[in-house]
This record gives structure tokens, sequence and C-alpha cells, in this order.
């Protein structure tokens, strides 16, 4: 065992560390120089989609490697870009997809052209996604599907032009053999969306109706009943990426240093020995899960499986991230109220309250807590229902 | 990076559960350990049986007959050793006296008792704790006089572990500064039989051994030092450092046998016609016990790796994880003994005895509410003004 970087993995960080420093934009800069940022990302050799497979033009790291950047990048602010294609729709194609669907989507989802979003859940679907209902019926001279039903909690469907998809093929047998993962272009007639608005006055979320969409049958990936298969994979790089923990490390760490600004009596609410102790017990229980993540990384990197460790990442992962945002709020003390106002209490108020409402979806989207823990039952424990 | 075990860290680990398996039956753990009540506590044939194994000498180097392994080798055993919920001295010996003696002795004191230690033919343990200093190491009533070029010890030393079947005790004294100043502690090697040495012998709640030990006017040479006069704080905290490694590796084998036991246990109990652990409630708490387990496990080799790295973090994570080791601890023992129902209550089953060290184990070396405390006085806090982007979340 060794927890030390061998020389070519410090090496890397270096280049990474300088890397940022010349061409990550800064403030104002963040969209202007939007274009030139991912092109100094491209140039590095598919720094741009950093989790693909060097056939599909990625960089190829290891596990280790993946983890220098998450780390390197966690403490300053990226041009954010959606992970519905890049990160969860990308790996189906290229594992699933025909080679005309991987020419035709692949360069447009890592130049950030065509935004995605998923096609999941429905009213009557949640955790229970596999009972899922939205029609699709395939036309007699086989060129289409007609779709029929609704989708929601479709985050960012007002903005994608794409969305994947489960749709129901067949209602013999199993319910998960009757699912087919279809590509939908968002323009198609037939399908609105509705706005729903989250607790705080967001909208990222949406339900999506489909009114006899017609889908063209070359954009159905794989085969016909075998979508569910597919989408399995798919929602463990989704779970992957939930964890978050370097992103909540930073976190953490923005949050000393607001609670040292924030003044009570003549000393700081970082000398208050309440706070900072459930400070503490918070960061001990991160290092503690970055390095799960770390034995998880170590074991896919060995056999090619994630290990045990990393059943708890998601589970564990979003808790943290919640008590990071809970912990914040309890440090804006009365300015807990401030709605996103300049004027009023600590700056960091301003955002506050607002990551603290949304991130309570954390632990519901991409497999609830509950259903993550019958999941580690089932799989890791191997305890029968 | 690296996490791998090495082959010879899994022949070890085998060769304990091997070892387990023949003198620590599953079924007769209760009974076993009842049997350990009395002096010296635990069976001298397996003491010798380790050290024919080589265990004894995992973490001495091979010049002085050990076989030079490091931390992450210690961890192996101690963890196997604690699946097992074994007896005999390791803990007191291979790694509070062995981790004193290396860590401080010269090369005199180290030649001529390391290559017995390793023999199974010497033991000793660290008397280190006072009534008064609760979890305190640098509270040291205890005091060494230096006399004609000798040292004259008095005081009480309490809760020594093993000290009824160790040949020496590490001893710290103070030859200088207040009760509770951090300089003027220096560590002592008295033999366990010197004159004016008196011990009251006793079992603990988890069925190991302790010795409430009184030191007067004994005379021990300059020779008997350990380490520096005056700078024995910074080797106790080194030595508790190891401590804390070792317990924490030992409660981690103890966590997973806590929920893999309430695992068969609830798997195969059938009331209102279903397994106790299709219920969901039940399901769930063997689920939070698992994770408990596996973040705890995860600070144990973090901690490990960097103590042996002398990596900077070092300190900070050891803090963390006893801080760890007894909040997930209590919680998988209180789980798992609640999910036993009536067998949970009872000493047949292994469960309430991993319950019982793991309490024991909290309260040595700092518990979870002290080592909090201190992790809070090392937590980095980052240079730089207050920072209102919140995002990326």
């Amino acid at each position: 065992m060794d927890i030390d970087y061998t020389q070519e993995e410090r090496q890397f960080q270096q280049q990474v560390r300088g890397f940022l420093d010349e061409n990550l934009p800064r403030g104002n800069e963040m969209w202007s120089k939007r274009d030139a940022w991912f092109k100094s990302l491209q140039a590095q050799g598919g720094w741009d989609v950093p989790k693909w497979p060097a056939e599909f033009g990625g960089p190829g790291w290891t596990p280790v490697q993946h983890y220098i950047w998450d780390r390197e990048t966690a403490g300053r602010s990226l041009p954010p870009v959606l992970p519905f294609g890049q990160v969860m729709l990308a790996p189906i194609l290229m594992r699933y997809g025909s080679k005309e669907q991987q020419e035709r989507f692949l360069p447009d989802i890592r130049a950030n052209k065509v935004n995605w979003c998923q096609g999941y859940s429905e009213p009557g679907a949640g955790s229970d996604l596999a009972s899922l209902k939205t029609r699709a019926v395939l036309s007699e001279d086989g060129s289409k599907y007609v779709v029929n039903g609704t989708k929601i909690w479709t985050t960012m469907g007002h903005m994608a032009q794409w969305m994947f998809c489960l749709t129901r093929t067949s209602s013999e047998g199993p319910k998960q053999e009757g699912i087919t993962f279809l590509l939908i272009n968002m323009k198609t007639p037939g399908i609105t969306v509705k706005p729903i608005f989250t607790l705080g006055g967001s909208h990222h979320v949406n339900q999506v109706f489909f009114d006899n969409v017609e889908v063209p049958v070359e954009n159905r990936v794989g085969e016909e009943g075998k979508g569910w298969t597919y989408a399995k994979g798919l929602l463990q790089h989704e779970r992957s990426g939930i964890a978050g923990i370097s992103r909540t490390l930073t976190a953490l760490s923005k949050l000393k240093k607001n609670a040292r600004s924030v003044r009570v009596g003549d000393r700081t609410l970082l000398d208050d020995s309440s706070y900072k102790r459930k400070l503490a017990e918070t960061e001990i229980e991160l290092r503690a899960l970055e390095f799960a993540e770390l034995r998880s990384l170590a074991d896919a990197q060995q056999t090619g499986e994630p290990g045990t460790a990393s059943s708890i990442l998601k589970l564990k992962g979003t808790e943290l991230q919640q008590r990071v945002q809970e912990l914040t709020i309890e440090a804006a003390g009365p300015y807990a109220l401030n709605a996103g106002f300049k004027e009023a209490g600590p700056k960091f108020s301003k955002m506050g309250m607002m990551m603290y409402l949304n991130g309570r979806a954390a632990t519901v989207y991409g497999g609830c807590s509950e259903v993550q823990k019958d999941v580690i039952a089932k799989r890791v424990l191997g305890i029968k229902d | 990076m690296d996490f791998k075990f090495t082959e010879e860290q899994q022949m070890l680990r085998d060769s304990i559960q091997k070892f387990v398996r023949e003198h620590y039956p599953a079924d007769r753990v209760g009974a076993r350990r009842k049997a350990f009540r009395k002096a010296p506590g635990f069976a001298e044939e397996n003491w010798q049986q380790f050290a024919d194994l080589g265990w004894l000498g995992v973490p001495f180097p091979e010049e002085l007959g050990g076989i030079g392994g490091d931390l992450a080798d210690v961890m192996v055993v101690m963890e196997e050793l604690g699946k097992g919920l074994v007896v005999e001295p390791y803990f007191p010996t291979v790694v509070l006296f062995g981790s004193a003696l290396m860590l401080g002795g010269n090369a005199d004191q180290q030649q001529s008792l390391v290559p017995q230690l390793i023999e199974g033919k010497l033991r000793g343990t660290l008397a280190y704790m006072e009534e008064q200093a609760r979890y305190e190491l640098a509270d040291v009533a205890t005091t060494a006089t230096a006399r004609d070029g000798k040292y004259l010890l008095n005081g009480t030393k309490s809760l020594v572990l093993n000290a009824d079947s160790a040949d020496y005790l590490v001893v710290s004294a103070r030859t200088g500064g207040d009760r509770t100043a951090r300089e003027g502690i220096t560590l002592f090697l008295v033999p366990a039989d010197a004159e004016g040495v008196k011990r009251v012998d006793y079992p603990t709640i988890d069925v190991l051994r302790a010795s409430e030990v009184s030191f007067e006017n004994v005379a021990v040479g300059e020779d008997a030092i350990l380490g520096s006069v005056g700078e024995g704080l910074a080797l106790l905290e080194a030595i508790s450092q190891r401590a804390i490694l070792a317990l924490g590796a030992e409660s981690v084998g103890m966590m997973e046998m806590l929920y893999r036991d309430t695992t068969d246990y609830t798997s195969q109990r059938v009331q209102f016609e279903k397994p106790l652990a299709a219920f969901q409630s039940v399901k769930h708490r063997i689920v939070d016990m698992f994770v408990q387990t596996e973040l705890t496990r995860s600070l144990l080799y973090r901690a490990t790796m960097e103590v042996q790295g002398e990596h900077e973090d070092a300190p900070l994570d050891v803090h963390g994880l006893k801080h760890m080791v007894g909040k997930a601890g209590r919680f998988v023992g209180q789980s798992a003994v609640q999910l036993h129902g009536g067998m949970g209550q009872t000493e047949e089953l292994r469960v309430g005895h991993y319950f019982i060290r793991l309490a024991a184990i909290d309260a040595q070396f700092g518990d979870t509410d002290y080592h909090l405390g201190r992790y809070t006085e090392l937590m980095p806090i980052p240079e730089g003004e207050p920072d209102a982007d919140l995002l990326p979340f």
C-alpha cells in the first residue's frame, strides 16, 4: 500500500495545474472565452471529454489521473458543461449505439453544440422506474415509432434539442423487458414542455408531454426491448458523478472562509466551538469518503469493477453535500432569509439558501437513498427480499 | 498510489484466520473468553505459536530478527485478531511496547530486548495513564527524581494493560515541569519486578487484563531512559498514533463481523412468516452498519498510509480515525445487539463480545469526543477572503 503519487502522477498533477493556470478563463471571461477554453482542452489530447475512452478521442486516463483532475478542478470555477450528453448518453452510444449513431451524435456532444435531456421518470414511475408507461408503437412499415405519454423531472428539458428516452414497446413478460431506448428530437411535432418550479422558485425541471410524436426507427439505440439493460449501465455513470466529493470538499473549504467572515460578538463564527465541531465532524466523514472513492477507483483499475466501497459513494456523498449546505445557512444566521439580494447580509448568504433548497433533490434523483439502501442490501450484502 | 494488499500480506491474513478458526471458533467464543478471566488472561502456548509463525516480528527490522513489515502489515494482523476476539497481548507487547522501543530506544536497548520479544520470551506494556489524566497524555503526576546517577520513580499508573504478564513497563514520569506541562516528561524502561513496583491486577470488562501499578522509590539507571530526557511527550504521542491505528484496525475487523453476523442472523430468523432481514427497517439498519464500516475502513487505510509515509495530514487523520472508530463502532455494535434481539443480550453469541470490546476501545487513547476536539484544533482553515460563489455544487 502506498498513499503517495508516483513520479508520473506528480508530473501529471503539475501539468494539470500549469494548464489550468494558463488557460482557465476567470470571472467575466467565463462566457466570452468559453470556446477558446474548450479548444485548449482539446489540444491537450481529449481533455475536453475526460471520461471518454481513447478510441473515441478521450485522454485514456488512469483512475488516479481522473482523481487528480477532479481534485485540481474542484477548487476552481470551470465553464459548465451539462452532463447529460457527454457523461450520461455518450457511454451508451459508444457501447450500444450503431456506427451511424456514433458518427451523427458524438461530435456535437463533444463540441457542446447540442443539449440533451434525460427522459426516464414518469408521474407513475419514480423509484420503480421499470413500471414506466410512455408508449412507443412501431408503425406498420417499420419506419418509425409513435410515442405517447409523459416524462417528468426532466432537467433542462426546456433548453434541450434532444432527449434520450425510455419507452414501453411491450407489456408482455417482466416489466424490465419491454423497454426501448429512443433518441427524440425535441422539435418534433406533438411535444409540449411545461415548467415545474421547485423549492425557492427555480426552473430547472419540466414535465414533457408526447402526443403522437413520430420518431424514426434509426433513432432507436440497440435492440427493441433492451433499453432497461442499457439504461442501468448509464445510471452507474450518473451515480458516480452525483457523489461529488471533490466539489463538497471545495464547498466546505469556502464555508470555512465564509464562517470566518461572520462576526459573533467580538469574535467570528469559526471561534464558536460547537459550530466548529460540526464542521470537523463533516470534514472527517468527507475525508473518509474521499478515500472510499480512491479505493473504488483502485478496484476499478485492477478488476474492471468498482468494488464494494463504490456502493456507498452516492448514498453518503449526497448526505454530506446536504450537510455542508445546512451548515452554510447556519453560518448565514438571520440572512438565511435572503432570497438572492446582494444588498442584505454577507455576500454568501445570497446563494446559501438557494443551494440548500435545491440540494434536497440530491438524495432523491439518480436513485433515492432508500432505493440505494435496497440495492446495497441485495447486491453487496446478499439480503433477499 | 497503490491500494493493493501484497501477496505476503494476504498470506499473513490467511495464517491468522487459520489460527482463529482452530483456537477461537465462533461457537465457543463466550466460553473461551470466560476461561481467560484469570491471570495471565491468555494461553502461553498460543503466544509461542505467534512467535513461531513470525507474527511477533511483523513491525521490527530484519537485523533485529523481525520481518521488516510496515504499518499496513500490523493493520492486517490487528484486523484479523479483532475478528477472532483474540486475547493474547499482541497490542500491549508488539504495538505499545514495541513502538516505544523502536521509536525511542537506542541501539543497545533495541538489541537487548527486541530479539527476545520476537522469540516470544519477553513481553512489555505501556504504563502511561493516571487517574486524574483522563485522555491527556501530558497529564503526568508520577515523578522521576535524579539522584546519584539514578532516577527514583514515585507515583501510580492506572489501567496498565497486561502488566501481570509483562517483563518490562515503559513508564512516563516527570523529570521536570508542572503536572500538565508539555515539557519535562521522560519515558523509562522499568523491569516489572523491580523493587518498589506494586501491582493490583484485575480483569477488564472486555475480558482482558489490566493493573494499577504503583512505584515507590523505584530506582533505575540512565540506561533506562527511552529517548531524550524531558521530551517524552512527543514519543508518547507517536506511540499513541500507532496505538490508534492498531485499535482502529481491530475495530474495523469487528465491525465487519458485526454486519456480517447480523445479516446472517436476521436472514435466518423468521418472525411474522418472513426473515427479519426482509423487513425494510431491519435491512436498512444493516446497510447503515455496512456504510459506517466502509467509511471507517477508508479512513483507517488513509491514516495508516499517512503515518507510514510521514505525511503532513497524518496527525489530522489519526484524530479523525479515532473519532470515527468511536462513533461508528458504537452505532454498529448497538445495532448488532439490537437486531439480534434477545440473543444479542447474551454472552453466547460473539456479537455481544464485539460490542463490549468496541466500547472498551472507545475508552482508550481518547474517545470519540476527545478526538473530535483535537481534530477541531488541527483542522486546516484556508487563507483568503470570503467566497460568495457557492457554485458549482
